[in-house]
């Protein structure tokens, strides 16, 4: 179980997490919605101290670390239990996909090589990348690299994976593919938090949703809560926009065909 | 260790006088150096039969041996061949009266040529193509073009560099002084052996030499503001 | 002149090339160490330790090669006799060898620093992301890419180097240029000495380039068909 305390940050002086809770359980999707700048990137990246919060506490898998008193050790402990996939992929780029995905299990959790070869290549086969083992990120197209980026938080077998909106930097026929690996783990039942502009595929994938604005949670749900009767006026407004903006999409691409 | 701090202040003001050939030594083989450069860049883009591979040779065997040997080629070598000349044509001029300080300048004016020509290459490769194209469109000859347009803004471009030869150059010239020219560490090594204060000397020279490096660091970023403003963004 | 007189001369100056190299070797060596160390103070903005590192590069950058080595061959046993080191007759080797250490040391630095600044932040992310700790994540992670970032500028400071080793002679060491003198004294033939020196040198640059380009596209394979000068 994961869980977020009263978690607040301010970059200089101004406020952007008001203090959010938030409990994610074991083998849950939960998905993070919200205009841009509303603080949902911050917030994920608090949860493994890549931005440490003023105020807060956070909880995996029974360990707690609190922003006031973390200690380096304490902040590397939690981040063993956690695993991050970057908007921006951030693949290793001195490192093969291979070495990509083993250089966790052998620095961080010291297995052996031969395991560590062993458990990369079952995850490169989960994402459908066995073939590219000894490639460079640079050989790679963009969701070919956010697929690998995916196996390497895979490997760890992480309490949860932190996704940072996994597909805003792919160009749109890229995305797809993305997006079903991400699914197909999720059926697994591995817990994972999710910052996403794919609303439609969040709506599919999740078991909870969040929707923040302006740095506070306003509103979280199942899925069918959230999209169908949402309450409060803001949340209702950001899904009209979406819906709008999708449709001039659509709109645009009849007119294409 | 007994260091003589008051002498250092002496060297320091007797040293400072030879400045103005260090000046000489530094600034005339860049200026010269900097008209081949623009020679030879101007060969090797526009690929000119012939001399290309001479350019290309020149370029690669001045950057691939030390400036020492270049101020040695030209020292013993030149007036081996004046005097010849001199011989064959009964000129009555011998190379005994042309003094090695226009060797060493025209030694260290060949070296400059060839590190220019690499500067202002790259300046002029940074440019965008579009530009000349924008020139030529407009009606300017590719000779205009290149000298208007082109050229302006690939000095802009170079200026870091530019400055980082002025200051390599600085140092460089204190090699004349092994052909015993009196700048700034031929001065030294001179105020050096008469008073037998040999660190107090060559510590004078280094703060002389280091005192000049940090102004023209500060020049340059004066100068790079300024020539780069219509490279700012914004309307402001 | 006489050209017939660069093959004589040619084996009994090239039979000094090692030692030219061993100079430029324990250069690198030490200024590989140097400028580690400086860099890694920079970086971290270490308290005090940065303030004197900025005065140390800006010294050696400022000042000629030639007056370092003068300072070094005059000041280092002066120094040392505070600590009752005698150094006075020490090899000179061994002064060259200190200062075209220090030398290196401080453009390694500047190199070494332009890259590891160059990595971008999102490779100490993932590094952090996957558990690793600060040490991990530099040594593993950001140097390996900075190094291969660094390799050009790092070539060309070398070849440097080793043309700054052509002024060792003045404070009288034995390298190929100190036997250039000699044989200068001997056969009165200074051309012909230089212009066999100038081969050599330019030789041993060429080879130096060719085997720096090799090993650079080695390290940098890993930036593929987008690796870009960074000259």
């Amino acid at each position: 179980m994961i869980q977020l305390r009263n978690i607040q940050k301010s970059f200089g002086n101004q406020l952007v997490l008001k203090g959010i809770d938030l409990t994610v359980n074991k083998g849950e999707v939960v998905s993070i919605l919200g205009p841009s700048g509303s603080g949902k990137t911050t917030l994920l990246r608090c949860i493994n101290f890549l931005e440490r919060p003023n105020e807060g506490e956070v909880m995996v898998d029974d360990f707690t670390v609190n922003s006031k008193q973390a200690s380096k050790k304490e902040i590397l402990t939690l981040r063993k239990k956690t695993a991050m996939v970057f908007q921006q992929y951030n693949l290793f780029k001195h490192k093969t996909v291979m070495e990509n995905v083993m250089e966790g299990l052998l620095v961080v959790q010291k297995s052996s090589k031969e395991t560590a070869r062993k458990l990369a290549m079952e995850v490169l086969a989960k994402v459908g990348l066995t073939e590219k083992a000894n490639a460079y990120p640079v050989q790679l197209s963009g969701g070919q690299q956010q697929r690998v980026g995916i196996a390497r938080a895979l490997a760890l077998n992480p309490e949860v994976i932190l996704l940072d909106e996994p597909t805003s930097a792919l160009d749109p026929e890229l995305v797809g593919e993305v997006l079903e690996v991400i699914k197909r783990i999720a059926d697994e039942g591995i817990t994972m938090i999710i910052v996403t502009h794919e609303v439609s595929f969040a709506k599919d994938v999740s078991d909870y949703i969040v929707f923040m604005d302006q740095g506070e949670i306003i509103e979280e749900g199942t899925p069918t809560v959230i999209f169908n009767y949402p309450k409060e006026e803001r949340t209702k407004r950001f899904f009209k926009r979406i819906n709008r903006e999708a449709g001039i999409l659509e709109s645009n691409l009849s007119s294409v065909i | 260790m007994q260091i003589d701090i008051l002498f250092i202040f002496t060297a320091l003001i007797e040293i400072f006088k030879a400045l103005p050939l260090t000046m000489i030594i530094t600034l005339v083989p860049l200026m010269i150096g900097f008209l081949i450069g623009i020679g030879i860049t101007l060969i090797r883009i526009r690929k000119v039969k012939g001399l290309y591979r001479l350019a290309n040779f020149y370029v690669s065997f001045i950057r691939g041996t030390p400036a020492l040997m270049h101020i040695m080629l030209i020292y013993l070598g030149l007036p081996l061949l004046i005097d010849k000349l001199a011989g064959t044509f009964q000129w009555a001029f011998q190379s005994t009266s042309i003094p090695i300080l226009l060797f060493v300048l025209m030694a260290l004016s060949l070296t400059a040529g060839a590190y220019m020509s690499e500067i202002i290459r790259a300046g002029i490769l940074a440019v965008d193509q579009g530009q000349l194209e924008a020139a030529e469109s407009i009606g300017m000859t590719n000779f205009q073009a290149m000298r208007r347009i082109v050229f302006p803004q690939a000095i802009a471009v170079a200026l870091p560099n530019l400055c980082n030869i002025f200051i390599g150059f600085l140092h460089t010239s204190s090699i004349a002084f092994i052909v015993s020219q009196k700048e700034l560490t031929g001065a030294a090594n001179i105020v050096a052996s008469n008073n037998l204060k040999f660190l107090e000397a060559y510590i004078a020279a280094a703060l002389i030499y280091w005192g000049l490096t940090i102004i023209s660091e500060k020049v340059t970023a004066l100068l790079e503001k300024r020539a780069t403003v219509y490279n700012r963004g914004g309307v402001a | 002149m006489d050209i017939t007189l660069i093959i004589d001369f040619f084996p009994k100056l090239i039979s000094y090339l090692h030692i030219t190299l061993l100079i430029l070797v324990a250069a690198v060596a030490i200024g590989l160490i140097i400028g580690v160390t400086i860099a890694l103070i920079r970086i971290y903005k270490v308290p005090a330790f940065n303030r004197l590192a900025l005065i140390y590069i800006s010294f050696m950058r400022g000042t000629p090669i030639l007056i370092q080595l003068f300072l070094i061959y005059f000041g280092l046993p002066a120094l040392l006799t505070l600590v009752h080191i005698d150094v006075s007759r020490a090899n000179p080797l061994l002064f060259v060898a200190i200062t075209y250490g220090l030398s290196c040391g401080a453009s390694f630095a500047e190199i070494i620093r332009g890259a590891v600044n160059g990595v971008e932040r999102g490779q100490t992310e993932a590094a952090y992301s996957i558990g690793m700790n600060e040490k991990q994540m530099l040594v593993r992670i950001i140097l390996p890419q900075a190094l291969a970032m660094a390799f050009p500028n790092f070539a060309n400071s070398v070849i440097g180097s080793l043309k700054d080793t052509s002024l060792a002679f003045t404070i009288g060491v034995m390298d190929m240029v100190g036997r250039g003198n000699t044989l200068i004294a001997s056969s009165l033939h200074a051309l012909e000495v230089y212009m066999t020196l100038s081969i050599i040198y330019y030789g041993v640059v060429l080879c130096l380039e060719k085997g720096f380009s090799l090993s650079e596209k080695k390290l940098q394979r890993f930036e593929g068909s987008l690796a870009v000068d960074t000259k």
